[in-house]
């Protein structure tokens, strides 16, 4: 066996490029209360347009926030214990407040936080927003232009225990992309969807393996993604949960098609990647990707543009030049613009911040 | 709990400030002053029987509701806040610093003879909330209440774990743990431990995903070995090496700690014991399982020998039925 091949083979099943039956129409945003079951993923689109993905109904809601007034420059967020000022405003105790995700919206540069209030089957998901006076508030969802986006699910009704955790959703122009794992299948999928909302196709999947391998060891979950790009190129870079940095083409994800992923970075076993951002310092791209275990790290891109493929077996981290930042306890990260990051971090006694951070 | 303060003023300050301001608002306080309109003290009632529960607050003059009323639909909840707030204290050990808390969201509004406050959430056992209704110009007026906690001893166990078969291959992926009652996230991995016989529990066996995966009603965990643990030849695996070793004993607990939907523990602790025999490359093949159909005139199940365990979960959800139905039991 060929070992430690680390060209991830990217196959027929799971980037389902969603190609919109033909004629059929953008879905139109219209006023009303989207029924969110869950909130577990965030994205901004173009416009104020949030994108929140829905595990529970497998579903993508964009929601109109209507948060469109330009941010001044200068502006940042920050909320100490944003957990229990949370918990405060929905009635219950810090311990029943889940902060799914966070995404800072580009134009006004207010934070916005998926959050589940309880823990069990009858959580109820709440949209949060800090605005740059760091007082969270309830985004009120009774009454506001939507449009929804269901995912295909291969098996419905009463019965079905099957779900597709979405593991992480971004948008790149005019596409939503989408990252899932299943709770049955073991098997790793990443969707996209055309916005304006078409009619979701089941299109054609990509399921990316490990090249000398087969079968179901082959798969591995995408936990965290971000598009981005190379020249005129765009590129996906996809955090796997157990396994690499892996960069691939986006033109590349043709229905059918069989793509050749590129492992740039190995970061080690145990190590979780939890959120990853791109942005632009003097000139030249980086990559900031959030870990549990290995914190911080930072990556120019023009070393992942130009990072020789792992294809032997490696000791310890190997691959593209990183650089260790030292934010201590980020749980949740997303960029404001090219000199900040927003993060949510632990502090003390149960608390978590969230904070504006110059990016390094 | 009621507490009862001195009657004061009739009108809110910040209502009259905002819609009149000052000038208008002292004219009116004047007015107010020379009016009996606090014919009985404030108070404050909890109506937590009802749903959805509220907040009252009771003691108006029928003049001052009619002025509430009247500006009631063009009320900020900032503009309700300073007359009437309830708060879910937060006793963690920041609150004891000078973080503010904000007040509980919800909506208010004035009927017949009280002013009443409808929080947009169930209230939560446990919880201590705290009212606070400030009246123009007088002393607050607070009170206290707090639904039980729950005490009720632990109930929710572990009903089984699958794959139920004791051998199992060396490149086993994935087990369910099956609950009797609905479960909470965010701590499951803390509780599920794997060792190897006469060992240290194994670091790290599983794969830890924030989103935990759990089915829609939450009785059903899907646990994942570390799938980089299971491939040879990559990274993780000569790391840390291989989760299971053919030949090996292993035991996976449930510890007793894991919580269930209502936040109680366990009724007991939960332990799987696993014998690992040699890997299994091979995909299932139907043309190998057994099929006995059941007796001609018996209601006798149709009972199919698969020839090795089967995931649970596809073999329920894969085995159909000629007219589409689903089947209403299968083994694990």
């Amino acid at each position: 066996m060929n070992k430690s091949t680390s060209f991830l083979a990217i196959s027929v099943f799971a980037l389902a490029l969603a190609l919109p039956r033909a004629g059929a129409a953008p879905t139109e945003m219209k006023a009303g209360k989207p029924e969110l079951k869950a909130a577990n993923q965030l994205a901004f689109g173009p416009d104020g347009i949030l994108f929140v993905a829905d595990t529970k109904s497998a579903a993508i809601f964009a929601i109109d926030t209507g948060d469109t007034k330009r941010g001044a420059e200068a502006a940042t967020v920050k909320a100490e214990a944003v957990n229990q000022k949370i918990a405060a405003l929905a009635g219950t105790s810090a311990d029943q407040i889940v902060i799914e995700d966070l995404a800072v919206n580009p134009i006004s540069r207010n934070a916005y936080l998926a959050v589940s209030r309880g823990k069990g089957p009858d959580a109820i998901p709440l949209l949060v927003r800090v605005k740059t006076d760091g007082q969270p508030e309830l985004v009120t969802l009774d009454n506001v232009k939507f449009s929804r986006a269901d995912l295909p699910n291969p098996v419905a009704g009463p019965q079905n225990q099957r779900v597709e955790a979405i593991t992480d959703l971004a948008y790149s122009d005019g596409r939503v992309f989408i990252a899932g794992l299943s709770n049955e299948e073991f098997a790793s999928t990443l969707r996209s969807v055309a916005f304006p909302f078409t009619t979701v196709d089941r299109g054609t999947s990509v399921e990316i393996y490990h090249g000398a391998h087969g079968a179901f060891e082959t798969r591995s979950p995408v936990r965290t993604f971000v598009p981005y790009k190379v020249g005129n190129e765009s590129q996906l870079l996809a955090a796997y949960t157990c396994t690499p940095l892996v960069q691939f083409a986006l033109d590349d994800l043709k229905p059918g098609a069989k793509v050749m992923g590129k492992t740039i970075a190995e970061f080690g076993a145990g190590n979780r990647p939890l959120d990853m951002i791109v942005y632009q310092k003097d000139g030249k791209d980086y990559l900031l990707l959030a870990n549990n275990r290995h914190g911080i790290l930072k990556v120019a891109a023009d070393q992942i543009s130009g990072a020789a493929a792992i294809t032997k077996q490696v000791a310890g981290t190997q691959g593209v030049k990183f650089e260790k930042i030292d934010w201590a306890g980020v749980t949740q990260l997303d960029r404001m613009d090219d000199r900040y990051a927003v993060v949510v971090r632990s502090g003390a006694a149960n608390a978590f911040n969230l904070e504006t951070l110059a990016l390094p | 709990v009621i507490v009862r303060a001195d009657p004061p003023p009739f009108l809110a300050k910040g209502r009259t400030a905002v819609r009149n301001g000052g000038k208008s608002f002292l004219i009116l306080v004047v007015l107010a002053a020379a009016l009996p309109v606090w014919a009985q003290p404030f108070t404050i009632h909890w109506r937590t029987e009802s749903r959805p529960a509220a907040v009252e607050v009771e003691g108006f003059t029928p003049e001052s509701l009619r002025a509430l009323e009247r500006t009631a639909g063009t009320s900020s909840a900032a503009e309700w806040q300073r007359m009437l707030a309830v708060f879910a204290q937060q006793e963690d050990a920041t609150m004891a610093g000078a973080i503010a808390m904000p007040p509980m969201a919800g909506t208010w509004s004035v009927q017949r003879d009280r002013l009443r406050f409808e929080p947009r959430f169930p209230l939560a056992a446990g919880v201590r909330y705290r009212a606070e209704f400030v009246p123009a110009g007088g002393a607050p007026v607070v009170s206290y209440f707090q639904l039980p906690a729950d005490n009720a001893p632990p109930s929710t166990r572990v009903v089984q774990v699958f794959p139920s078969a004791a051998k199992l291959p060396e490149n086993q992926l994935k087990f369910y743990i099956q609950f009797s009652a609905p479960m909470s996230r965010r701590s499951v991995y803390e509780h599920v431990r794997l060792r190897q016989d006469g060992g240290d529990p194994i670091e790290l066996p599983f794969l830890e995903l924030d989103e935990e995966l759990w089915d829609p009603a939450m009785t059903r965990l899907t646990l994942l070995i570390d799938p980089g643990r299971i491939k040879r030849g990559v990274k993780p695996q000569e790391d840390e090496g291989a989760v299971f070793e053919v030949g090996k004993s292993y035991t996976l607990t449930i510890g007793a700690d894991c919580r269930d939907a209502a936040g109680r523990p366990l009724r007991e602790a939960f332990e799987k014991k696993i014998q690992i025999v040699a890997a299994d490359r091979v995909s299932p093949d139907p043309k190998r399982w057994k099929v006995v159909p059941p007796a001609s005139g018996t209601r006798d199940g149709l009972v199919v020998d698969f020839d090795e365990p089967l995931d649970h979960a596809l073999a329920l959800r894969l085995l159909a039925r000629g007219d589409g139905r689903r089947w209403k039991k299968a083994s694990g």
